[in-house]
Formats: C-alpha cells, sequence, structure tokens
C-alpha cells in the first residue's frame, strides 16, 4: 500500500531512525521499514479495530502496548517490537488456537495456522465452550464453519463499511459471542448478495467457497491467471484459479492492490464461472446449413452470413424492421459501436441493451 | 405479539440512533421480549441496518428476555451464600417459566436475592449510617426534605470555578467508581475542551460486591443530582445523562421523582437531564462501552487514547463521573476541601462509601474514612464477622483476593499494593473458611468470561482460559503449567483492551501469592525458581 502524501515525521523503531508520512499506521510504516508485525484483525479497506491485539507494539510514555493497527506514527515516536512484544504474539496465538476447533474447512488461507506455525506454538488445550453451534445456509455459494472464526468481525464490518449492507451480525457477547448472517437466518433471507466480499475478508478461511470441485486442493496449490472479469463493463480484475492437475478453473479471487476494483467482486464475478466448462458453451462460430442443422465454420463465412441476411431483410422490408439487442457483458464503448451500427449501417431506432431493464 | 400495540409504539419511537437502547428497552417492556420480528422492526422504523440492531440486541442479557422474568443472582456472595441451589430450586419450582442465573444485582446486603421481575427478594433494607459527607442514615423523600437537611447549599452558593477545583483538588477526591483518577484533574481537563461537552453520570454499578452507588441513588438521589448539576454548570454542559443499570429499578423510581422535583423547582431550567436505562451488560460500567452504548450499539469499550474528556459522548469533550464521586462534592464545597480531606484517617484523605457483605452480622453501606482497616469497617460498622473470616475481597472483583492477615492493614491504594491488591470500588466481601478460595477465584474467572464484551482476544479467550485452568485444578488437574499461566495473565494484563481484561489477572495472582499451597500442582513460577 503507498503511503499517505503528507508532512514527513521522523520517529524511532526498534533504536533505529525512521521517517514516515505523519499520520501513517504504524504496522505501514513498520512494514516499509522492514519489521513485519502480523495482523489478524486488520484489513486495510477498513476502519482500524484493534481487536486481535496481535499487532501491539511498545510505544514511549504509553503505559501498555499500542496495537500498530490502529496507532498512527507522530513525530518523535519511540517504537519497539522486541522486548516483550514477541511474547505476546505467541500467548495470543495460543489463545486464539485454544478455541479454533476447524482449521480448514474449505481450504481457504488460514492466517492463524501460518503464524502459529511462523512462531513455533500450538494450543495448551481447547477451551471446553470452544464448540460453537454448527451454522448450515441453503444457498448454494458459500459455506460457513463458525468453529473456523476467531471474531475479528472483518466480514461483518466489510458489509457494514463496504459493502453497506445488513448480512451479517457479531452476535452475542463474552463466550457467547458469535458471527452469523443476521438473527441466524440463511444469507438469502438477509440483504445480502452472495458477493462473497466477506469470504475474502475472512483471515482463516471461516467463510469458504461451497463448490463441488475444487474445495479438496488447497487454494495455495491453484494457479492463478490473472485476468479481467467479462460480465460487465467495469472491467473488475480477477484472478481465475486453476487446478493445475485438471487444467479447470475451480474458483476466482481477487486481490485488494487490484485496479477499478480494489479486490472486490459481485455474485457474478466471484461464483459465476461455471460456464467456462461447461458442456453447452459455444466455443466456435456455427452456421445453419442447407440441411437445417448448424456446422462449425470460420468467424470470416459467419460474419459474411450474418451481413447477407442482415443486408436482404433491410432490402426486402425496410430498416425499421429489424433491432438491435446489445449485452451488458459489453463495454460502453463497444455499446457504442454497436448503435451507431444499428443507426448509420441498419438505418433502424429499435435499439436495446438488457442493462435498461 | 401483539402487532397494534407495536404500530402504536413504533410511532411514538424517536428515529436518533442515540435512543436505540431507550427505544428496544421500550418495545421489551410494552409488547414483549425482543424476537427477530421487533429487532428488524425497531430497525425499519429507526432506519438503521437490521443486522446492527440484531447485533445490539443480543449484545445485553435482557433485551431478550420477559420483564418479570426470575432472576436469581450468582455473585460471588451470593454464590457463596447458597445461590446454586437457590437458583436450582426456582428452576425446579418455575413451572416452565425461564429462570436466569445472572451476575452481580447489587443486593449483596441481602445475600442470597432473587429478583421476580422489579422485585427484589429478600425485601429490600438499608444499614448504613449518618457519616459527614453523605449522611445516608436518613432517606430524602422529597427536595423539601433534601433542602430541610442543608442540601442545594452548595448550588446555590454557586462557589467560582477556580474555588471548586482548589476545593476537589485539595480533597483529594478521586472517581470512587474503582478507577480512582482525580475527580479535579478531570474536571479541569473537560472543561478545557472546546465546547459543547456532556456530563454523563456513571450509575451502572455492577462490580459484584458493590451496592454503594444503589444506596445513593435510592436514599438520597437529590444528594448525586446536585454534584451532577454542579458539574454541569461547571463545565458549562447543557446535557447530561444518568446511565443507570437496568436491575435498579426502585433507584430509577426515585431518580425519575427527583428529577421532577428538580424541575418543578425551576433548577433543571435551560437544562436537558436525561436517564438512559441500560439492558444488563457489567461492560457498559466502562466508560467507553458506556458512550457506545448511548449511541446505539453494542457496549464494546473504545481503543483509548483519545480520552472521554476529550472524545467522548458523540465525539464531544464528555465529563463522566460515578455516583458516589458526585455525592460527596456537595460536601466538599460546603466544607472546604481540606476539612473533607481531613476526614480521613492514617494519612488517607477524605471518606468513602464501603459496601460490605458476605459473613458479617449487618451487610450493608457505611460511610468511613479513607485509610479504615477491615477489621475497623468489618467489626466498627458491620456488626463483626458471623464466622471465622476466610479471605476477603476488598473492591469489586478486580481488586484481589486477601489473607486473613492482612484485616489490619489499611485500605488505601499505597497500603494495598504492597499486598498486589487495589481498593477497587470498596466492594468488600468477607468470605468464611468454608468457602475456598480457588472457589472465589474460579466463580471471578467465570464472571469476567461471561461478562467480556468479546472484542479483544486476551479479555475473551484469557478468561476463558483461566476459569479452564481453575475448574481443571478443583478436579486435581493441569491444564497449563504455572509459567505458561503466568505468560497469559501478562497477556492478558498488557494487552487488552479496558480495564475488564486488565484487571483480571490481579486475583489470579493474588491467590497465587497468598495461597500457594492451593497452586502448588501447577508447578513453580520461572522467576521464584531462578
Amino acid at each position: 500500500m503507498s503511503p499517505p502524501v503528507g508532512k514527513s515525521v521522523t520517529f524511532t523503531l526498534d533504536g533505529r531512525r525512521a521517517a514516515a508520512p505523519e499520520g501513517e499506521l504504524l504496522v505501514h510504516a513498520a512494514a516499509r521499514h522492514g519489521i513485519f508485525i502480523p495482523t489478524l484483525c486488520h484489513d486495510d479497506k477498513l476502519d482500524p479495530y484493534g481487536g486481535c491485539r496481535m499487532c501491539v507494539v511498545g510505544v514511549e510514555g504509553s503505559p501498555r502496548p499500542l496495537p500498530a493497527c490502529a496507532t498512527r506514527v507522530a513525530e518523535g515516536m519511540v517504537v519497539s517490537t522486541n522486548s516483550q512484544v514477541p511474547q505476546f504474539q505467541r500467548t495470543l496465538t495460543e489463545m486464539l488456537l485454544a478455541e479454533h476447533l476447524n482449521p480448514n474447512p474449505g481450504g481457504r488461507p488460514n492466517e492463524l495456522v501460518d503464524l502459529a506455525g511462523d512462531l513455533d506454538v500450538e494450543a495448551p488445550f481447547i477451551l471446553p465452550d470452544a464448540k460453537r453451534e454448527p451454522y448450515d445456509d441453503r444457498n448454494k455459494f458459500m459455506g460457513y464453519d463458525p468453529d473456523a472464526c476467531i471474531l475479528c468481525a472483518r466480514c461483518v464490518r466489510y458489509t457494514q463499511e463496504v459493502m453497506q449492507c445488513s448480512a451479517l451480525s457479531l452476535e452475542g457477547r463474552g463466550p457467547h459471542a458469535r458471527i452469523v448472517p443476521t438473527h441466524g437466518y440463511s444469507w438469502l433471507d438477509t440483504e445480502c448478495e452472495l458477493c462473497g466480499g466477506c469470504l475474502s475478508a475472512c483471515p482463516t478461511g471461516a467463510i469458504y467457497e461451497k463448490f463441488e470441485e475444487g474445495t479438496e486442493r488447497p487454494e495455495r496449490e491453484l494457479k492463478k491467471v490473472k485476468t479481467t472479469c467479462t460480465f460487465c463493463g467495469v472491467g473488475c480484475q480477477l484472478d481465475l484459479n486453476v487446478d493445475p492437475e485438471t487444467n479447470r478453473v475451480v474458483k476466482v479471487t481477487s486481490e485488494p492492490h487490484y485496479v477499478s476494483n480494489e479486490g472486490n467482486l459481485c455474485v457474478k464475478g466471484r461464483f459465476s464461472f461455471n460456464f467456462i466448462h461447461h458442456p453447452d458453451r459455444l466455443t466456435e462460430p456455427l452456421v445453419r446449413g442447407e440441411d437445417g442443422e448448424l456446422h462449425e465454420t470460420s468467424w470470416e463465412h459467419a460474419l459474411d452470413v450474418a451481413a447477407n441476411g442482415l443486408a436482404r431483410v433491410r432490402d426486402q422490408h425496410g430498416p425499421q424492421t429489424i433491432g438491435v439487442l446489445a449485452s451488458a457483458r459489453l463495454t460502453m464503448e463497444e455499446n457504442f459501436a454497436i448503435q451507431k451500427f444499428g443507426r448509420t449501417v441498419i438505418g433502424t431506432n429499435s435499439i436495446h441493451s438488457c442493462e435498461a431493464t | 405479539m401483539d402487532l397494534l400495540k407495536l404500530t402504536t409504539l413504533l410511532e411514538d419511537l424517536p428515529r436518533d440512533r442515540t435512543h436505540l437502547l431507550d427505544n428496544l428497552g421500550r418495545v421489551r417492556r410494552e409488547v414483549g421480549p425482543i424476537d427477530a420480528d421487533l429487532s428488524d422492526a425497531v430497525a425499519d422504523h429507526m432506519n438503521i441496518r437490521r443486522g446492527e440492531v440484531d447485533e445490539v440486541v443480543s449484545f445485553y442479557s435482557f433485551l431478550c428476555v420477559p420483564t418479570d422474568v426470575v432472576r436469581v443472582c450468582i455473585g460471588p456472595v451470593c454464590h457463596c451464600l447458597g445461590a446454586r441451589d437457590l437458583l436450582a430450586r426456582e428452576q425446579e419450582q418455575g413451572n416452565g417459566k425461564r429462570v436466569l442465573g445472572v451476575e452481580c444485582l447489587g443486593h449483596c446486603d441481602l445475600a442470597p436475592v432473587v429478583m421476580r421481575g422489579d422485585r427484589v427478594e429478600p425485601e429490600v433494607v438499608h444499614r448504613t449510617n449518618d457519616g459527614p459527607s453523605t449522611a445516608l442514615a436518613r432517606a430524602d423523600e422529597t427536595l423539601t426534605d433534601y433542602e430541610a437537611r442543608g442540601g442545594l447549599a452548595a448550588l446555590r452558593e454557586a462557589p467560582e470555578p477556580a474555588r471548586i477545583v482548589e476545593d476537589l483538588k485539595a480533597s483529594g477526591l478521586a472517581g470512587l467508581g474503582g478507577a480512582g483518577f482525580p475527580t479535579g484533574l478531570k474536571w479541569e481537563a473537560v472543561a478545557k475542551e472546546q465546547g459543547p461537552r456532556y456530563v454523563v453520570v456513571n450509575a451502572d454499578e455492577g462490580e459484584p460486591g458493590t451496592i454503594k452507588d444503589r444506596y445513593v441513588m435510592e436514599r438520597r438521589p437529590h444528594l448525586m443530582f446536585e454534584g451532577m448539576l454542579l458539574a454541569m454548570r461547571f463545565i458549562e454542559a447543557t446535557e447530561g445523562f444518568v446511565y443507570l443499570r437496568e436491575e435498579y429499578a426502585t433507584a430509577r423510581t426515585r431518580l425519575l421523582g427527583a428529577l421532577d422535583d428538580l424541575h418543578s423547582a425551576g433548577l433543571l431550567d435551560g437544562l436537558d437531564v436525561k436517564l438512559v436505562v441500560g439492558a444488563g451488560a457489567y461492560i457498559c460500567g466502562e466508560e467507553t462501552a458506556m458512550l457506545e452504548s448511548m449511541e446505539g450499539r453494542r457496549g464494546m469499550p473504545r481503543l483509548k487514547p483519545p480520552f472521554p474528556s476529550q472524545v467522548g459522548y458523540l465525539g464531544r469533550p464528555t465529563l463522566i463521573n460515578n455516583v458516589e464521586t458526585l455525592a460527596h462534592i456537595p460536601a466538599i464545597l460546603c466544607l472546604g476541601g481540606e476539612a473533607w480531606a481531613a476526614l480521613g484517617t492514617r494519612g488517607a484523605q477524605g471518606v468513602r462509601l464501603w459496601s460490605i457483605s458476605g459473613a458479617v452480622r449487618e451487610p450493608g453501606c457505611y460511610e468511613a474514612p479513607n485509610g479504615s482497616t477491615l477489621r475497623e469497617l468489618i467489626d466498627g460498622h458491620a456488626g463483626g464477622a458471623t464466622d471465622e473470616v476466610g479471605s476477603i475481597v476488598p473492591g469489586g472483583a478486580a481488586s484481589g483476593i486477601l489473607p486473613p492477615d492482612a484485616l489490619d492493614v489499611p485500605l488505601t491504594r499505597d497500603d494495598l499494593r504492597e499486598w498486589g491488591a487495589g481498593i477497587g470500588s470498596a466492594g468488600v466481601q468477607v468470605f468464611p473458611t468454608s468457602y475456598s478460595p480457588l472457589t472465589l477465584l474460579a466463580e471471578t474467572m467465570r464472571f469476567f468470561a461471561e461478562e467480556s464484551c468479546e472484542k479483544c482476544t486476551p479479555c475473551r479467550i484469557g478468561n476463558r482460559g483461566m476459569h479452564h485452568v481453575l475448574a481443571e485444578l478443583e478436579r486435581g488437574r493441569v491444564a497449563m503449567p504455572r509459567r505458561q499461566v503466568e505468560e497469559w495473565l501478562e497477556a492478558m494484563q498488557q494487552t487488552s483492551i479496558c480495564g475488564l481484561g486488565q484487571g483480571a489477572p490481579f486475583p489470579m495472582r493474588n491467590a497465587f501469592r497468598h495461597w500457594p499451597d492451593l497452586f502448588a500442582a501447577l508447578g513453580e513460577h520461572e522467576a521464584s525458581v531462578a
């Protein structure tokens, strides 16, 4: 993430002088100076939360360590990540593991498990009340296992702060706290549009893609192919995740640094990719022969046949007998070219796009 | 659900988000327990996302239960005096009606306690004394009563702000809710901030063993309001709030009555003083959680800094004082700060209200000098112990657990620090030898776990982990070695967001220190090995 533009301040990081734009979050300033501070509840798309406490660092003058994800750099600040901080990280990881019953429900990456591996930490015990009420949703796209949830509330905050919708709730208090679609209903009975943004915000994979195919192989073993979404003209950047063995697209992801969509997708972009390998999908142009059947042909021949057909209808019956239907999947420029074609080449005013309905 | 009632009621409910908790409370009382449909109806009416109202409703213990629900207190004093049996009995006799075991109801002087709807059993009696500062012995029925006893003198005299600060500082008065921040400094700090400013009275007394604010509000509500009005005048606030815990029904009536009195007497002209009633969440006594609750969100503490004196209610500078703190202010201004400070003993300044409960003959709330010893309080005020004293909690759940050797220690912050304990809210709980410190400690950690808001890891999981360690130890098993327990306690104390998680390690460490044999199975703490 590029640092905010502004006045530069100098501060001390683990005994070294460092510079940062005033007001930059400590976690980012430290990263730019080569010091990685682990976070779980932090998400650059969301307001600072400071809940998981994994990123606490010592700040001179503060009686207690402060969360680097919610503390901003100020002139003369003296920050330390080496005294008690590593032990806090280990203990907090132990704590989270003590109620982390199912680390891998859907094959998505799990940042808590990674952190535990890096720090070589295990759960000292499993809390007797760690088991949460299971959740089963009848929607086809997203699954959720409460036992993998660490209550960082990134998903809930994503729905509230980014999507501005009411799909998920952080319900209850203390040991009874849980995250569920509001009232524990199905996602389909909330305001949810199944964009899957909550899923992409989840650091432990507690919310995951619910596909028959592609869930057995962990996401990290999939090959990512960056491309542009074909569903509309916004041009969201996404990664087709390809199973290297079958060479089939098994899921779609996106990254926060991708231009135009910042990692956000809609239900179509994220979940409607099964047309790619669908047996009914046309992969070659087809032209109906004299035998009444469709035959594969070249684009050149297919376009000639279409042009001749359109010209014949226009000449015999007049241009107003032809209507042009454009698609919402086209870009603005393509739609412009189509209406131009309709009006000037064919001479019709009957032009429509499914975007209008 | 009575739809007709709901429709009429909804028309009446203000739409501003700060009214959410109040609106939900009204719907609960007038229509029924808040279920998903009622929650959505309120959300739609107020134009708040349904999910956010669901989050708020489920945060509190009582919004989803009927108003006539039977609540059995399982706070430490009630627990020691047989609350578990009482709960089982009530559940048996409940005929299918819901009976809840709830955390401290703030009637420890009557333990064990049951609330049927708003009615407290056994019947409420006040055991108190006529101290020079709060004079709780006689209850004021009306403002006339209050004035006849010298009330309103400070408010009418209207001392200069500079003199008020001088008196407050000289008195040594420090926040009596438990945190102990010097009141004079706090008033001064808020007054310096850019207006508009607010005053909030913290009447969400929930610290186990603490009943003092209830005594003040039930007996002398005008006294608290005089302190509050002085505060509002001092910081030039025109809006003020009293955040009262839901369980204090009598106090609610008394406060509303006193507000009516003050209104009729013209003392509230140009001022807006509102009562905000909570819905069952200990954490809302934490000042920033309280502000969140008042703003219609889950009562989860904010990250500090900034402090409420700078960024408080609705982002404005806010003066938050405990009920008892305000109740002492008229006396301080009338007597003068130094004279009030001289009421203390053994070098400590001033007096405070001590809630004394448990194994004593006359449990109640007594005004006594700061610097008093436990023995003086128990024998001199509470009629002596009923049993051999086994352990004492000096000031609420997080203040620590002391052995009988500490009976003659002056109860001041400094003296108690040497014992690893704190004075907290001065909710003194006396436990007999028959009640094991291990059980007391396990109950304390269960309480913290239950009342954690859940936001931060060390509090949400740390307290449950500590409870697990103690529960296992009671069964003779070791869940985690002592070294690791200490690591967890340190992380809880240092990295928790608010005082709940930060304070929870104190009773654990106290118990380790004073009853080492009980914890020997966990092994040695590395520091003590070295």
